[in-house]
């Protein structure tokens, strides 16, 4: 009996093996390294120096861009999350009241045909043919005879972040309005039809039984974008490199310039270190705060 | 609905397929290759495979400004030299080598192509890891090629140094240990393109002065044309070396500490990152500094003549094409594609940056513009070369015992015979040969006369390190698009300065003892100097 | 529920003018792919000169005028051909720009697909097998594996890029499929693994029980059970994992130090970077060609991931 049990539970281990090893060897040493790395000044190929916590006392207090690029991070994080918790989930409700079914697959179908085009292709696209000094967007302030506002949309410090902001406008294409409408067509028939009996419709009923009903997928998409916002940097480098100056750049971007240009491998790992402990208080925070939602979904 | 189905995945079968087969390798490419006399790659006995990244400029098969025929000089020169060494096959790798992070972790991997395009002062930071190969020792001895020719009176028959056309400018990229890390194949030069027809109706000429500029910069504006196209990445540092030279030249005999013989044949007076340092200490570079305050001025001054988008990364010359702009300043490179367009629609000329004068600036030094470009498709042999060797010996040893090395140095020897040197530089109108023997193409004629000038003061983005170029260069976009103020943009650089000399002394080490007693000696000719820091125009011997 | 046909109408407009926001700078990119680097130096926006040339020529084929046109080619020469001819020639500059690209491209392609297929595989095989070993079973140390896999999803990229870059390194693995294969499939079992169990975990006992007492074992139930019933499941994770590793251009970047194993996005990248960048309709057709792979599998897969995804595979 006790070795069936052992040749069972061998058999478990033996069937998950492959994923605690590749778990192990490309996440939890890795996350290691970054740790211990943190506390020494080296760069590939010289001598490493041990320096203590001498690169989180110069990232944090004496690194001119700590506070801009914090401030930036924050702002484009927090545009993200207003805009991806309402807009699809509007788009949603309006593709969900549809009366024809067909017609709701075509709108479904046409908002997620975007996701086709890849990340590094939209933003090259939006820098080129948006952006840039004959683009789009100048070539149609100077139609409509407003010559004066053209300007380098990435290049201008005053326009910069929005710009790298504003990309993708109208923000309905992708996998989020596919989930929003998912919730929405989760709510039973009878609870939209004792609704219309009391008189609940339209806006009043979106936010007293649409919203509510969705809070679970507000939950997903409202942590996937803060940890996404928060260690998001690859849009910035491809789009302004964090310039003019250092007025788009964010934390991560820094990490990778110290990292692959600077060569300060250590500096570079204590900035992760630095994101890490932010990302992690902002998810214990999150899980915290909608626990109540969760019951909420749970007894619905 | 089955009809459906068959139909729906017929085509994606049908697709697949097409896809699978359009995925392969094309069958033309191996019939080029077969085309050529060489044996096939396959079919000879190669013991050496050499990675070679020449660069956007000369990378086979790219073709220039989206106009040109696929470029194949290189390639020429390769079957030719794969003809003479069948052990050795080179294979041409397009890596974008302007990238600083690629080179970094492409060396560090030790993993880069044995030959890499990179400008040399990028490769200065990191001399001291052994990532690149110093060339000095093949440099002195005689190029094997030419001495096969037989006629020992031959340039390089001696020293393969001697094939060099511009010895000054190559002799002046020696590293900050005096070795020499990169092979120099060609020289380049920036100019100011503009649009003579517009010129001539606007009833303008060439302006000699800055002041002459200012003048006819204004009036292509009131025509409605954008004066001046630059590029911000230029902007920062030819722009800010040019001005930077016109302010500080008089001040040179009382301020230049350091004489490096090997270098001074070319970089008369040339500010090293130890005297910038050193000068900084004494007040040079700060906001006490009214010449650093006044280049910075200038520089924005200038800035409201350039078009408005400054950051652009490709089609720089558009709006001067299509006649929206009346100049651009771009590297010779342009002649290229302004010889190619058969429908142009305007004749053009080139000038050069216009001197700086007193009635623009009191502090003027009233000295020509100087030289800022040089050395164009530079060379390096990176520790690749030298993989076949074991990797625990020391590095001069492993350079002598490598049999790799020798190949690849024996083709850059065999390019810079000037029968193959001339098949690459002078495939179209864009660079200047830098191998005795091969002339330039008359197109390029212009910037041969303006490399006669003489050579910048400094280099100011590749004084220090990577960080403070960064700083440097955010700093002035910024300064540039009103994000920053001129304080600001100083104070900037004053902490960029201290904190750039600072890791230079704790890496590399400062002889302030010498450079002090340098500059108590230079005390007399800074006498009557004007507009220095304010401390030492008290007392210029503090 | 019937609605009021105003309301409806109201309805379209609204959503019609939302899609076509979102769809304009495809429009316009799809138009870019077949002009040339001169027509961008002219001007910005226009019709293809290619395509005002064959539409010319077509003309002419139509009222049966066998005149000679008159054709301006790239670098703005102009001669004078028969119409057979000038139909040739505009067809020439019309591809000229997706050939070019495509033959930058098409190394990429290749590496892009054998990474991206390798990885779903990898994550379908290890995910799915994982996920029933902790959905249908108790064993020792259960929740400790189940809590290590659900721990590392507070490990942002961002902490272990370059930590990650140094491992590979000193695994020896740069410059090679493995070092984009091996930390992709690490990172996208995770989620996989979630799906996976949420949705085994629904699964009924009893089929498991039936096939235990038919002696089937692991793999006998993992072929006759959980396989043909999770098709959905599989589509979404496959899908999910195929954008998420098309998309990825730093690691690829990074770690291909001899630029031979670049990916799609990696290569767009670099492109963007490179001397080619200057030629716009060149980098156009790059980035249309770059998104034809995904654009066939949404038209053969937008129905069972849409389906994935009602079915609540994806919730907090």
């Amino acid at each position: 009996m006790k070795q069936e049990k052992f040749s069972f539970t061998f058999t478990c281990y033996a069937i998950i093996l492959p994923t605690l090893a590749l778990l192990f060897t490309f996440i939890y040493l890795p996350v290691g390294w970054a740790f211990s790395r943190s506390l020494y000044d080296f760069e590939i190929g010289s001598e490493s120096r041990f320096v203590g916590l001498g690169n989180f006392r110069e990232y944090l207090f004496s690194d001119p861009t700590f506070w801009p690029s914090m401030l930036h991070m924050g702002a484009l994080t927090f545009f993200l999350v207003c805009v991806r918790l309402t807009i699809p989930l509007v788009v949603a409700k309006l593709i969900h009241s549809l009366s024809t079914e067909k017609s709701r697959y075509v709108y479904r179908t046409i908002f997620l045909a975007p996701i086709v085009v890849p990340g590094v292709a939209l933003q090259l696209i939006w820098m080129n043919l948006v952006y840039s000094d004959a683009g789009l967007l100048n070539e149609t302030l100077r139609m409509i005879g407003l010559a004066d506002f053209t300007q380098g949309w990435l290049t201008n410090p005053d326009t910069a972040l929005l710009a790298i902001m504003v990309i993708g406008f109208p923000f309905v294409s992708g996998i989020d309005v596919l989930i929003y409408y998912a919730g929405l067509s989760s709510i039973p028939e009878d609870v939209n039809e004792s609704c219309a009996l009391e008189g609940c419709v339209g806006i009043r009923k979106f936010f007293r039984i649409d919203v509510p009903l969705v809070l679970s997928q507000l939950k997903l998409i409202l942590i996937l974008t803060i940890i996404n916002g928060l260690q998001a940097f690859e849009n910035v480098y491809i789009l302004t490199e964090g310039g003019p100056g250092y007025e788009t750049t964010v934390p991560g971007l820094w990490m990778y310039y110290n990292a692959f240009k600077f060569q300060r491998m250590g500096y570079a790992c204590a900035i992760g270190v630095v994101l890490f402990l932010m990302i992690l208080t902002l998810t214990i925070i999150n899980i915290k705060y909608f626990r109540s939602a969760e019951e909420v979904k749970e007894g619905a | 609905m089955s009809k459906r189905r068959i139909f729906k995945y017929s085509t994606l079968a049908l697709i697949l397929i097409w896809g699978f087969f359009k995925l392969l390798p094309e069958r033309e490419e191996a019939a080029v290759n077969s085309d050529q006399e060489a044996p096939s790659p396959a079919k000879r006995d190669v013991k050496h495979v050499i990675k070679f990244a020449p660069g956007n400029q000369y990378t086979p098969g790219v073709s220039l400004f989206g106009m040109s025929e696929p470029l194949e000089g290189l390639t020429k020169v390769i079957r030719k030299y794969e003809e003479r060494h069948p052990d050795t096959r080179i294979e041409v790798f397009n890596v974008p080598t302007v990238q600083r992070e690629y080179l970094v972790t492409q060396l560090s991997s030790g993993a880069a192509p044995d030959i890499v395009k990179v400008n040399v002062e990028d490769v200065w930071v990191d001399v001291h890891k052994n990532w690149y190969v110093p060339l000095d020792t093949f440099l002195e001895q005689p190029n094997p090629y030419v001495v096969e020719k037989g006629d020992p009176d031959l340039p390089g028959a001696r020293q393969w140094w001697d094939m060099f056309r511009y010895q000054a400018l190559t002799r002046g990229k020696a590293g900050p240990d005096g070795k020499y890390y990169c092979y120099t194949l060609d020289a380049v030069e920036t100019g100011i393109f503009y649009n003579k027809t517009l010129f001539g109706q606007l009833g303008l000429e060439v302006p000699q002065t800055m002041t002459e500029f200012f003048y006819v910069a204004e009036t292509i504006k009131k025509n409605g044309y954008i004066p001046l196209i630059a590029v911000l990445q230029s902007y920062a540092d030819w722009g800010v070396d040019l001005i930077f030279d016109q302010l500080y030249y008089e001040l040179l005999p009382g301020i230049d500490l350091v004489k490096d013989p090997t270098r001074e044949a070319y970089l008369q007076g040339y500010l090293d990152s130890e005297e910038i340092a050193f000068l900084h200490s004494k007040g040079f570079f700060t906001k006490e500094d009214p010449r650093f305050l006044e280049k910075w001025r200038l520089l924005k001054q200038l800035r409201q003549y350039l078009a408005q988008e400054m950051n652009v990364r490709s089609g720089q010359e558009r709006q001067f094409i299509n006649q929206q702009a009346a100049m651009v300043w771009l590297p010779s490179t342009l002649t290229y594609r302004l010889v190619a367009d058969k429908n142009l629609g305007f004749e053009w000329g080139v000038f050069y940056f216009p001197m700086v004068d007193e009635a623009v600036s009191e502090m003027a030094s009233n000295t020509p513009a100087c030289v800022i470009g040089g050395a164009a498709t530079q060379f390096e042999v990176t520790n690749s070369a030298v993989s076949d060797t074991d990797p625990h010996l020391p590095f001069e040893e492993r350079m002598e015992q490598s049999e790799r090395l020798k190949r690849v140095i024996g083709f850059l020897q065999f390019l810079s015979l000037p029968e193959n040197a001339e098949l690459v530089t002078n495939e179209n109108p864009r660079f200047i040969p830098n191998i005795v023997g091969v002339e330039p193409l008359p197109e390029l004629e212009p910037f041969e006369k303006i490399l006669e000038r003489r050579y910048t003061t400094t280099k100011w983005l590749n004084t220090f390190d990577l960080r403070f170029f960064d700083v440097l260069q955010r700093m002035f976009a910024l300064y540039l698009e009103d994000g920053a103020t001129l304080e600001e943009l100083v104070s900037w650089m004053d902490d960029n300065i201290s904190a750039s000399s600072e890791l230079f002394e704790n890496r590399k080490g400062i002889d302030w003892e010498s450079l002090e007693k340098r500059w108590q000696e230079l005390a007399p000719a800074r006498e009557g100097m004007t507009f220095l820091p304010k401390p030492l125009q008290e007392n210029p011997a503090l | 529920m019937r609605r009021p046909r105003y309301q409806n109408v109201l309805l379209h407009a609204i959503l019609i003018v939302l899609a076509s926001l979102t769809l304009t700078p495809f429009l316009f990119t799809a138009n870019n792919i077949f002009r040339t680097k001169k027509e961008f130096d002219q001007s910005f926006f226009s019709f293809p000169d290619a395509f005002e040339g064959l539409i010319k020529v077509s003309a002419l084929y139509l009222t049966g005028n066998d005149d000679q046109v008159e054709v301006v080619d790239g670098f703005g020469a102009k001669e004078i051909v028969s119409r057979d001819e000038a139909f040739g020639l505009y067809i020439d500059y019309a591809q000229q720009g997706p050939s070019k690209a495509w033959s930058v491209l098409r190394p990429f392609m290749q590496n892009s697909f054998l990474v991206s297929i390798c990885t779903a595989i990898g994550v379908c095989l290890v995910g799915s097998s994982t996920a029933y070993i902790l959905s249908r079973y108790r064993f020792i140390g259960r929740e400790m594996v189940f809590l290590s896999i659900l721990s590392t999803m507070m490990f942002p990229a961002v902490l272990t890029l370059v930590p990650s870059f140094l491992l590979v390194k000193e695994l020896g693995l740069l410059n090679s499929y493995w070092a984009m294969i091996l930390p992709y499939i690490a990172s996208g079992q995770v989620i996989a693994i979630f799906v996976f169990r949420s949705f085994f975990a629904g699964l009924p006992e009893e089929l498991f029980e039936s096939a235990r007492i038919d002696g089937a074992g692991h793999l006998g139930i993992y072929l006759n059970i959980i396989l043909p019933l999770s098709k959905p499941v599989f589509s979404v994770v496959i899908i999910m994992n195929v954008l998420y590793t098309w998309n990825q251009f730093l690691w690829p970047f990074i770690v291909n130090t001899d630029g031979s194993k670049h990916v799609i996005a990696s290569g767009l990248f670099i492109m963007a970077r490179s001397q080619e960048a200057q030629d716009f309709g060149l980098m156009f057709a790059a980035y249309s060609i770059s998104s034809i792979p995904l654009l066939v599998l949404f038209i053969y897969a937008t129905r069972p991931f849409m389906r994935g995804i009602t079915s609540g595979a994806l919730k907090a």
